[in-house]
């Protein structure tokens, strides 16, 4: 075939095109990583053996070197310091500790999660993720962070330049004050205070503050509608959150986390089982305050393009991804932790280091944040504020009512084991199933109703063949 | 109990909490006065923690930083005169007399009370460990009269707030809007 | 009681997520419901029309797939449809039949693009979205496969295609028609059993049937509102009389009836393509024609079902071997036309989704 081509030389027309120009770049085996993979296996096989003839014999039991509960070391070191100096000195030296132990928990999370994110994500999305910086794209967070904080910080004009740069340091207080009171271990605790439910609840509302701060100083309205679905979402959702909690320290008659994880431990029941419409509606309302798809209404990209940190450059922005990254994580603790079991799984808890347990539980919550966000579209701030006050609202507070009455059953009941939480449990899964059916019937909802599909006309034709069309369907 | 950690935390606590009450007064911008005035919130909960008030301290900071604070700021936001300064006021007289007569209240509370119950053995005696049920059952017992008419007047305000946010039952021509 | 807030005008673009392109939306609006919308467009004009006078006939050829850019074959093939009226050169119908797969090829791929697209809109993030491209990445390779070009393909030529597809090209087109039922049932499975999409898409951007013709909208737009206008059936072109094929007609005109229409359109699309490919006689795919084709004098006005509507080009010839005027008719600009319509009264979020469903392409509305 040839083609006519303008000037004299003609040339054999290319009868067809390079198929495959995405080239897969194979690495090379790796032979060391084979072998130093058998060793880790072996040496892994072995230390646990002896893990586990220690933890049989019970020599590990409450020693300092009980790896199981990091608290005991802490604890006996604060026994040790308060017998030579004064009290202030073991306080501050354990108060140190568990500020680092935080601190570098939250920071290697904000290295790791981010990396972890968008490799998932990029699993649910078909594509492969970062995998460029470092082995499997793991210093990518690292090479995001030095971007970062090397782009320039650029504040607005008109914007309230004190105002400006407080939310971002601010966002950043509850996210470390709200680890403070996570139950690793029975004894591995920051501050195990005995209102540790109310504290969730308080710190939690204190970044409300900070983005409706950070969206009204921008000066942009984008930011500013941000900033006010923030804070229209958030006081709604505060609510539902409020009752889903109240139910659990009704049941387990304390509002320590310690105490509600030992509850469940001495139970051997989980309130996921016990109270599963509550552990939805923690679930729900932890995305909505957590600005997570399907709730991430107050950040919207497609319409409000990044809500109340649109203006924000920088590290500025980054602090606040990174606080969204860590409250995510912090919520799949609580949610362990108040729903879940915590650091306990059955009896497990005597092998496995709780606080390894815990992990493991948050992990599995972040899974399924991610999950969520990679699946699901967006509500409309309409349609979530009903969702809040139509459906969670009512239906929780009944909810409570029910659970408080079992509760009072539960304290006066004189029967051994498993019996009335099995028959709570029965009951208020069921009853759950129920009011939720009910309810969203009495709303209006249809469910079971199919979405319509087109119409399959065979000829084309105008508005009459439309309006025959409309009188057929 | 005065270990050296309450006292200094207690003197940072009340440097802060004083510092921003101050600052309240002297910034000129009112947004920023709303600031400082969280933050002395935020003093008076930690303040709260040294006297082992834990539970007043966390519903402070609920209720106070948390809740108050939002509704200031909205308060300001729909101002309409939010950018007019902080030190232009009309109500500068009357103001200063009621913090003065505040200021007396609070100074004769100070010197009637009876601190020896706070000090030493009597304080070493107390049991602070249980803040939360002692507060559950003071309301419910000797103070179940103004815990419910709480109740009340809160169930009223969310009555109230419905009823005027409430939307107009009438089609949206018959108001005069667009839909 | 009554709360007055003033209204305030929000500028969406030029620069947005989810403007598609560099297209501004002056926005007045009353907290979050929109009480005006000022359209502005021309981020994008390049001028094409007037450039088109000052090259030839086979030359404009490339500007009109880089007009509307996601369906390049489709304005190719509308362009040379009208030169050859104007010139009144035979296509060998081997040619014929290469034109409606690949138009139809092209079709799927911009359905994916503006399905998926509109999910994004509604919040899904991405995920549907990257889902639609892997069967648009797809046909992009077939394209390529076929003339080099992924999305700025110039293939159409006046006289016929540019080139015969290589044989790879059939099993992998087969392998592909093969799977897409599937994978329309898979994204069903995901998006319409989702609550969240049916609460977000249906009832937004109602258009009545009457409204549609009174608009001029045409393509999916106007087939969700309930009209059976396709210009494959009412004015066959190319061999689209002897394919047999349904139009999918909505039932409220919103933008889920959007979103289904062009779902069943991709399954229709399908199946005109299965009886091209087994028709296709063996021949000649494409007759020379002189480089500077020289059009008798005269006007012609050729139109095609493209993925978005009715794409016409108006060609005018003076004799000379550029066209003395060069016209589209854009239908992507003539939908967007009616966002106002949908969008006033509306929330922000409504109108994004709204604005998703008309499913522009700036590069086509600028040109």
């Amino acid at each position: 075939m040839r083609l006519r081509l303008p000037f004299d030389t003609q040339i054999d027309a290319p009868s067809r095109f390079p198929t495959g120009i995405r080239q897969v770049i194979t690495r090379p085996s790796l032979p060391g990583l084979k072998l130093a993979l058998a060793v880790m296996t072996v040496f892994g096989l072995v230390s646990n053996v002896a893990i586990g003839v220690l933890v049989a014999s019970g020599a590990l039991d409450g020693e300092w070197y009980d790896f199981r509960d990091l608290g005991i070391a802490v604890g006996q070191l604060r026994e040790g310091l308060d017998d030579r100096f004064d009290p202030a000195v073991s306080y501050i030296v354990t108060m140190l500790i568990g500020g680092i132990g935080i601190l570098s928990l939250i920071g290697g999370l904000l290295i790791i999660l981010p990396w972890v994110e968008r490799r998932l994500l990029a699993r649910f999305q078909i594509r492969r993720g970062p995998n460029r910086v470092g082995p499997f794209g793991l210093l990518q967070p690292l090479a995001d962070a030095f971007k970062l904080m090397q782009k320039e910080t650029i504040v607005p004009r008109g914007a309230d330049r004190f105002i400006y740069f407080l939310p971002p340091v601010i966002v950043f207080i509850p996210l470390m004050l709200v680890w403070g009171i996570v139950p690793w271990a029975p004894r591995m605790v920051y501050v195990d205070t005995n209102v540790g439910v109310l504290y969730l609840i308080a710190v939690g509302s204190l970044a409300t503050l900070a983005i409706f701060l950070a969206g009204w100083s921008s000066n942009n309205h984008y930011a500013l509608l941000g900033a006010m679905r923030t804070v229209a979402m958030m006081i709604s959702y505060e609510i539902p959150l409020s009752i889903s909690l109240l139910a659990v320290v009704l049941m387990s008659g304390t509002m320590q986390l310690s105490g509600i994880v030992e509850w469940q431990a001495a139970h051997n029941t989980w309130f996921a089982f016990l109270m599963p419409f509550g552990l939805f509606t923690f679930f729900f309302s932890s995305t909505a305050e957590l600005n997570r798809t399907p709730n991430d209404i107050a950040e919207a990209e497609s319409e409000i393009v990044a809500g109340f940190h649109t203006e924000y450059s920088g590290m500025k922005a980054g602090l606040y991804l990174a606080v969204e990254l860590g409250h995510a994580v912090a919520t799949g603790a609580f949610v362990s932790t108040l729903f879940l079991g915590g650091w306990s799984l059955f009896g497990l808890e005597e092998w496995i280091p709780p606080y390894m347990i815990l992990a493991g539980k948050i992990s599995l919550i972040y899974f399924v944040l991610v999950w969520l966000r990679s699946t699901l579209p967006r509500f409309r701030l309409d349609q979530l504020m009903a969702f809040a006050w139509k459906f969670l609202i009512p239906l929780s507070i009944i909810y409570v009512l029910v659970v408080s009455l079992e509760a009072s059953i539960f304290a006066r009941w004189d029967v051994e084991g498993l019996i009335p939480l099995v028959i709570f449990a029965v009951v208020n899964t069921a009853l759950a199933w129920f009011l939720i059916r009910r309810w969203a019937a009495v709303m209006g909802y249809r469910p079971g109703v199919e979405p319509t599909r087109p119409l399959m006309a065979t000829g084309v034709g105008g508005l009459r063949a439309a309006r025959q069309l409309r009188g057929d369907a | 109990m005065e270990s050296l950690g309450i006292i200094a935390g207690f003197w940072i606590l009340s440097g802060v909490t004083v510092g921003a009450s101050l600052a309240v007064f002297a910034v000129r911008n009112l947004l920023h006065a709303v600031v400082f005035l969280i933050l002395a919130f935020v003093g008076m909960a930690g303040l709260f923690i040294t006297l082992s008030a834990d539970f007043l301290a966390v519903a402070q900071l609920l209720i106070y930083a948390g809740a108050i604070s939002v509704l200031l700021v909205f308060a300001v936001m729909l101002t309409p005169m939010a950018n007019r300064d902080n030190a232009n006021s009309l109500y500068m007289l009357p103001g200063g007399a009621f913090a003065l007569a505040f200021a007396t209240i609070v100074a004769f509370v100070a010197i009637e009370v009876d601190w020896s119950q706070l000090r030493g053995d009597a304080l070493n005696g107390r049991n602070f460990s249980t803040t939360v049920g002692d507060v559950g059952q003071a309301l419910l017992g000797p103070h179940v009269l103004a815990f419910e008419i709480a109740s009340v007047l809160l169930l009223a305000a969310l009555v109230g707030a419905i009823v005027l946010v409430h939307e107009d039952e009438r089609a949206p021509e018959d108001r005069g809007e667009a839909a | 009681m009554t709360t007055a807030t003033d209204p305030y005008v929000l500028n969406i673009g030029p620069q947005h997520p989810s403007t598609h392109g560099v297209f501004r939306l002056r926005v007045v609006m009353d907290g979050e419901r929109i009480q005006d919308v000022e359209m502005i467009v021309g981020y994008l004009h390049r001028s094409m029309e007037k450039l088109a006078e000052e090259r030839t006939f086979t030359q404009n050829i490339p500007f009109t797939d880089r007009a509307d850019y996601l369906a390049g074959m489709s304005n190719n093939l509308g362009y040379v449809l009208a030169a050859e009226l104007l010139s009144g050169v035979e296509v060998p119908e081997r040619a014929q039949y290469l034109r409606v797969i690949f138009a139809e090829l092209q079709r799927i791929a911009s359905h994916a693009m503006s399905n998926g697209q509109l999910v994004s809109d509604a919040g899904a993030w991405q995920t549907p979205l990257l889902y639609m491209w892997r069967e648009r990445e797809k046909i992009l390779d077939l394209f390529e496969m076929t003339c080099g070009a992924r999305l700025t393909t110039n293939y159409m030529r006046i006289g016929g295609v540019a080139f015969d597809p290589p044989p790879e090209f059939y099993p992998a087109v087969n392998q592909l028609l093969e799977e897409l039922p599937e994978r329309i049932e898979e994204y069903h499975r995901l998006l319409i059993d989702n609550e969240i999409f049916l609460a977000r898409t249906q009832g937004v951007g109602t258009i009545t049937a009457e409204d549609a013709i009174n608009g001029s909208l045409t393509g999916p737009m106007l087939r969700a509102s309930g009209v059976p206008w396709d210009l494959r059936k009412a004015e066959p072109y190319c061999v689209y009389d002897r394919m047999e094929f349904d139009i999918p007609v909505g039932r409220h005109g919103d933008a889920y009836d959007r979103f289904m229409v062009r779902m069943e359109e991709v399954k229709q699309s399908v199946r005109i393509i299965r009886q091209a490919l087994d028709e296709m006689p063996v021949g000649a795919h494409k007759t020379d024609i002189p480089l500077a084709l020289r059009p008798a004098p005269g006007e012609a006005y050729a139109r095609v079902e493209g993925p978005r509507g009715e794409l016409g080009f108006y060609v005018v010839s003076d004799g000379g071997p550029a066209p003395y005027r060069f016209h589209v008719r854009p239908p992507s600009l003539i939908n967007l036309s009616l966002l106002r319509e949908m969008a006033i009264g509306a929330s922000l979020p409504d109108a994004v989704v709204a604005l998703g469903s008309i499913d522009i392409v700036v590069g086509e509305i600028d040109r």
